[in-house]
């Protein structure tokens, strides 16, 4: 009788033990994961007054302004080897009654050019603020470049100028980062 | 035969298989039956656990997600099928991983005007639970730009791991003929823990009318904290040294608690009688090799406002980016404290309701007298089980159905439904064998599955070698 008993334990947890398996799965699938998110980021933002375009102290038009922020996030090896793409979006509010001409210069460290945008914006006035988009689209090749940038070099050229110019250029601007993540 | 139990032994402890024990409650195994409640009727006059080998047990649960889902050879891309996952679990399904390896288990019935079995050992225990962290994993895999408005909240992230040794000491006194009660002291030496519980807090990127650029980033009221202890005295260490440190804190070097189960055993007659237990009442109070990492603030980013200022030759720019991480480091300072924490226990209850019924085993009379009057054993029992844990998020429970059937003093199976977070159709089975005072078992739930783990959501497994002398 106990001999049977034995007998039956061990082939019915024999049964449980080697029954078990994981049937209909392909781990190998594992290499296949791609995690590709899309980032929304603020970028840069600005108000130029009419004024910063004529030095009154000197009566003098004043045609080109700039200026320079460090991008540090930009140029790490990390972002480098999963970004691969990247959609600037920029929208220009100008009150200022003449068009502009607005520059986008990645530099790197040693303020070497490694990728420029560029783009007119429209004259407007007080009363009706004219609206100008610039969206630039970059490939897996072109962020690689950016991405050796460290600061971007803002450069906003008018035409001409006057001591009673008045209005505002406002610049709101995002970025599309587009990841993507592999074993 | 001994060949045969190793490889059997091997065999179960390489079976990656619940923290709930439903199998084992109130079974014949002893030293465990003592072990799920102190105040188990015992009848038996001395136990010892085969070292190492006294008891196995590994519970490897997922509430919402099983391996199939994920890794199924249908020919879905595997990356539509993670995306599907994810939209199906939330925030309240977890994955849990529970593991206790009996090192030293004894017992023994200390004769004389007032008989009581004292039990006692140690065993190593395994304890991680991580909730899924949706709105995160959401944020991480996809990013924010389809779900613009929307709040990502840190409150998802719960989890917890511990590792630790558990030495106990346990006391079983027939208080009456009807009431059987039982009280276990244990020590806990923690090896390592971690945990990240109480978060607070959203992200979220918006559009609003009248902000300064495009969107507004904002994290709202962020309080987000991770305790570690155990961590920072491995930081570089050969994996030698990490090992003597890790068993230098096994035994009773560690982080030290304490912590009580109680439990009782009461016969309404000779077929019906109720059990209850708690255990793991208790706390470990970290006190040495803690790190904990604070976060609180609330902040907006809008990006970067450039001025156009006039500078003069030569004078440098204004350290926009500089100043913006000195920005959201001052709103959102993180922490590093080396203060000591109370961490309780995951604390479990247990409670039964048993009847007896079908001929005695064996057929010397309806009293085994030489156990203290007890009854004695019939061959049937059916009853129900109620168990549950408190996790970071509140209680998890779960309900059983059991009916165990005995075949002289040899052989015992139960078999187990259970209703819990992981399943609705969860079958179990355990096979408890006697040989000359031997006893082996075995006991393995979810069945139902057993044939294709991977469809399974959780997996329990027991496996144990003891000596029990009656």
């Amino acid at each position: 009788m106990d001999v049977k008993i034995t007998k039956l334990f061990f082939l019915l947890t024999s049964m449980l033990l080697f029954v078990s398996c994981f049937d209909g799965t392909d781990f190998d699938q594992a290499n296949d994961v791609v995690v590709t998110p899309e980032i929304e980021l603020d970028l840069i933002y600005f108000n130029l007054d009419a004024s910063s375009f004529y030095n009154n102290a000197t009566n003098t038009e004043v045609l080109v302004v700039e200026d320079t922020t460090d991008l540090d996030f930009l140029g790490g090896s990390d972002i480098n080897d999963i970004l691969k793409g990247a959609d600037f979006f920029f929208k220009f509010t100008n009150s200022i009654s003449r068009g502009f001409n607005v520059s986008f210069d990645f530099l790197s460290q040693d303020n070497v050019s490694r990728y420029l945008m560029q783009t007119n914006v429209a004259p407007g006035s007080e009363n009706t603020p004219v609206v100008s988009y610039f969206v630039q689209s970059l490939d897996e090749l072109q962020i690689k470049e950016l991405t050796k940038a460290k600061k971007v070099l803002v450069t906003v050229t008018i035409p001409s100028s006057s001591q009673d110019l008045t209005g505002v250029l406002n610049l709101q601007s995002k970025t599309t980062y587009y990841l993507q993540i592999e074993q | 035969m001994k060949k045969l139990l190793f490889i059997y032994l091997a065999l179960g402890l390489s079976v990656a298989v619940s923290q709930n024990k439903q199998l084992l409650y109130n079974w014949e195994v002893t030293p465990q039956t003592l072990m799920l409640n102190p105040g188990a009727l015992v009848t038996n006059q001395f136990h010892a656990g085969i070292p190492l080998a006294s008891q196995f047990h590994i519970n490897v649960g997922s509430s919402g997600v099983s391996v199939f889902d994920v890794f199924a050879d249908d020919g879905v891309e595997i990356n539509t099928k993670i995306s599907n996952t994810i939209s199906k679990l939330s925030s309240r399904d977890f994955f849990t991983v529970n593991q206790q390896l009996d090192v030293l288990n004894f017992g023994w019935l200390s004769k004389g005007l007032e008989p009581m079995y004292f039990s006692g050992g140690m065993y190593q225990e395994l304890d991680a639970i991580a909730y899924f962290p949706k709105d995160i994993a959401i944020l991480a895999l996809e990013g924010n730009r389809e779900y613009i408005g929307k709040a990502y909240d840190f409150n998802d992230i719960s989890a917890r791991a511990d590792l630790l040794t558990v030495y106990h000491f346990g006391v079983n006194k027939q208080v009456s003929k009807k009431l059987t009660a039982g009280v276990r002291l244990k020590l806990y030496s923690s090896l390592i823990s971690v945990s990240s519980t109480r978060n607070k807090g959203a992200f979220k990127t918006t559009v609003r009318e009248g902000s300064a650029n495009i969107y507004e980033h904002t994290v709202t009221d962020l309080d987000v904290e991770v305790k570690t202890s155990g961590f920072i005295s491995l930081d570089g260490l050969e994996p030698s040294q990490v090992r003597k440190k890790l068993l230098g804190r096994a035994l009773l070097g560690g982080n030290l608690g304490i912590g009580i189960d109680a439990g009782i055993t009461y016969q309404f007659d000779n077929e019906l009688s109720l059990t209850a237990s708690v255990l793991d009442l208790g706390a470990i109070f970290h006190t040495k090799d803690t790190e904990l990492y604070k976060a609180k603030g609330d902040y907006t980013l809008n990006g970067i406002e450039l001025i156009f200022p006039e500078l003069e030759n030569g004078e440098p720019t204004i350290p926009y980016y500089d100043n913006l991480e000195d920005d959201i480091t001052r709103e959102i300072p993180v922490d590093t404290l080396n203060t000591g924490y109370t961490q309780l226990r995951p604390t479990k209850i247990n409670a039964a309701l048993h009847y007896d019924f079908g001929r005695f085993v064996g057929d010397n009379g309806g009293c085994n007298c030489k156990n203290n009057g007890t009854k004695q054993k019939r061959v049937s029992q059916a009853g129900v089980q109620y168990y549950s844990i408190f996790r970071p998020r509140g209680l998890q429970m779960a309900g059983t159905l059991y009916y165990t059937r005995r075949f002289g003093n040899t052989l015992s199976i139960k078999t187990t439904y259970t209703l819990d977070s992981y399943s609705a159709k969860n079958i179990g089975a355990g096979m408890f064998l006697n040989i000359a005072g031997v006893n082996l078992f075995l006991a393995a739930d979810n069945l139902l599955q057993m044939s294709n783990l991977a469809k399974a959501n959780s997996v329990s497994l027991q496996v144990g070698l003891n000596y029990i002398l009656h």
